[in-house]
């Protein structure tokens, strides 16, 4: 072996700290053009956009400013509505630390025209989620929403 | 090995903080290069992208983030990662997708959004320093070039007075750069006036933080004469390392450039570099840098390089002009799109293109270089007309 196995209970881990400075520096992200307008549109009117490439049929939510497949611009944003339908889901039961959480939190993928929203679910069992149902965004009140993905509370079925 | 032509270039602007998301970056600069010579991102094979430490944009697997902002949706995609040595390197990588005979084209992208870290981007290099020996002490990258800059000025005699010229020189070519994020003009007087971030560095002598994309596209020879009657050859390439030991590696003497340049001038068939070569792109994250870099890139004698830019030899209209890009002192330094600028600018140089800033005399050869990792590896890429 050429490392030696010192430790062999994990309890017993020890490391050397090279200061007491905490690490300094933290992120700061934009939203970027299509994000900026994208958020301003669900706080300030409560609507979803998605953008349209024509040449390959493709709306994407949320918006985007160029097309990955054929690299195209997209100047045509389109409503796409607060519905969708449920791609995919999750049940989730354990906190990031593995305890178990209080109650289990359902996680889904909303296909929206072409694109997918990860968000919560609200106001369904575990027992009664399917893929393929329809769902639709709940907005916080207009006075509450900051211009994120938070805007919206939840989905919640039909 | 196959020959290997740049066909086409584009850049963002260089700003302190884009709107942009680094993916709207990437896909700005990528789409320029495209519409330079009129192709679509159907007609590219593969794709070679680079970007600095995932730190810098935030976000972690940061190639892959970007990939379809350079165009790399369902094409093989590769990232490149030397640090600071990104935007020349991921060229040469490029260079090897053609090269080889695996590819007939290749868009290369190089991107970075530093306005994402707070307050500086400076924190997320603590983590470069040896854990045991030196952390401790809350070093930073400045206390790097500080050492060298004080060593390199010691060996030969040179003053703060003398590394200022650098600044004055690649801060006035980078005025003529519509994609500066620079206004003004700098003076002597003005870097040595400028506060001292760690002896001999001053505020000045030291490139600024920026965010910004720049892509060029790269052919092989049939399809490079079929889509240009001016197609920009890749005539060499290099790229070594020296030690990561402070201890053991020249700190006045850049020897992790000096074995790249000469294996990028012997591909190339260039045995005199300092008269073969019309246009020098140095790396200038600092001042002395450049300095540094014109003697390891073979085009300046050692120790009399401060000489020969205040003779003018290395103006705009002097033998060999410097950054006539303006450089990462003039233009911006958001980390892997500044290399990639650099040879943009020989590529619109050596086109007759460069507008403004156009170097006289129908200049045939350009050597680009660029500087990272642990400051000890170089990667250099000549070409020519």
């Amino acid at each position: 072996m050429a490392i030696l196995e010192r430790i062999t209970r994990n309890i017993d881990n020890r490391f050397w700290d090279p200061g007491s400075e905490a690490f300094p520096v933290k992120n700061r992200y934009t939203a970027g053009m299509a994000g900026q307008r994208f958020f301003k549109e669900i706080k300030e009117n409560g609507k979803i956009f998605g953008s349209k490439c024509q040449s390959c049929k493709i709306t994407y939510v949320p918006a985007r400013i160029y097309c990955e497949r054929c690299f195209e611009r997209l100047e045509e944003w389109v409503d796409v509505g607060t519905e969708g339908t449920i791609y995919s889901f999750t049940v989730v039961y354990k906190t990031k630390s593995g305890k178990p959480k209080e109650s289990p939190s359902i996680i889904v993928a909303v296909k929206i025209a072409d694109g997918l929203l990860i968000h919560r679910l609200n106001g369904c069992s575990v027992e009664d989620i399917q893929i393929g149902m329809p769902v639709k965004a709940e907005f916080k009140p207009k006075a509450e929403r900051r211009g994120g993905i938070e805007d919206i509370k939840y989905f919640k079925p039909l | 090995m196959r020959k290997v032509a740049i066909v086409g270039a584009g850049m963002t602007k260089f700003v302190r903080r884009a709107l942009e998301t680094p993916k709207e970056l990437a896909y700005e600069a990528t789409k320029t290069a495209l519409d330079s010579c009129d192709l679509r991102l159907e007609d590219i094979d593969c794709v070679a992208h680079g970007s600095a430490p995932d730190a810098f944009d935030g976000i972690h697997q940061k190639g892959e983030y970007l990939a379809d902002g350079c165009g790399g949706w369902n094409k093989p995609t590769m990232r490149v990662y030397v640090g600071g040595g990104t935007g020349v390197h991921a060229i040469i990588h490029g260079w090897h997708h053609i090269a080889s005979g695996m590819f007939d084209t290749c868009l290369v992208v190089c991107e970075e959004k530093m306005s994402s870290a707070m307050p500086h981007a400076q924190g997320f290099f603590l983590t470069i320093f040896d854990a045991i020996t030196e952390r401790s002490l809350h070093p930073n990258l400045l206390w790097i070039f500080a050492l060298e800059m004080n060593r390199y000025m010691q060996r030969y005699g040179y003053t703060k007075e003398d590394m200022a010229l650098v600044a004055v020189n690649n801060k006035r070519n980078g005025l003529k750069n519509p994609a500066s994020q620079f206004k003004d003009e700098v003076t002597v007087e003005d870097v040595l006036n400028s506060e001292i971030m760690a002896y001999p560095v001053s505020r000045l002598d030291v490139s600024p933080v920026s965010d910004g994309a720049a892509a060029i596209v790269l052919a092989a020879e049939p399809v490079a004469r079929r889509l240009t009657d001016k197609p920009i050859w890749i005539e060499g390439v290099g790229w070594t390392l020296d030690t990561a030991y402070w201890g053991t590696r020249d700190l006045y003497y850049p020897r992790y450039l000096d074995k790249a340049a000469r294996m990028a001038y012997e591909m190339a068939g260039i045995r005199e570099p300092a008269k073969q070569i019309n246009i020098a792109e140095p790396y200038d994250p600092f001042g002395y840098k450049a300095l540094h870099h014109m003697e390891g890139l073979q085009l300046s004698p050692r120790g009399k390089t401060v000489e020969l830019l205040r003779d003018g030899h290395f103006a705009l209209d002097g033998n060999l002009p410097m950054c006539p890009s303006g450089g990462l002192l003039g233009v911006g330094n958001p980390i892997a799109a500044a290399g990639t600028m650099k040879v943009c600018e020989l590529f619109w140089q050596l086109r007759g293109e460069a507008g403004e800033r156009q170097v006289p005399g129908n200049p045939r050869l350009g050597v680009a270089q660029a500087w990272g990792d642990l400051m000890q590896v170089s990667s250099v890429v000549v070409v020519g007309n």
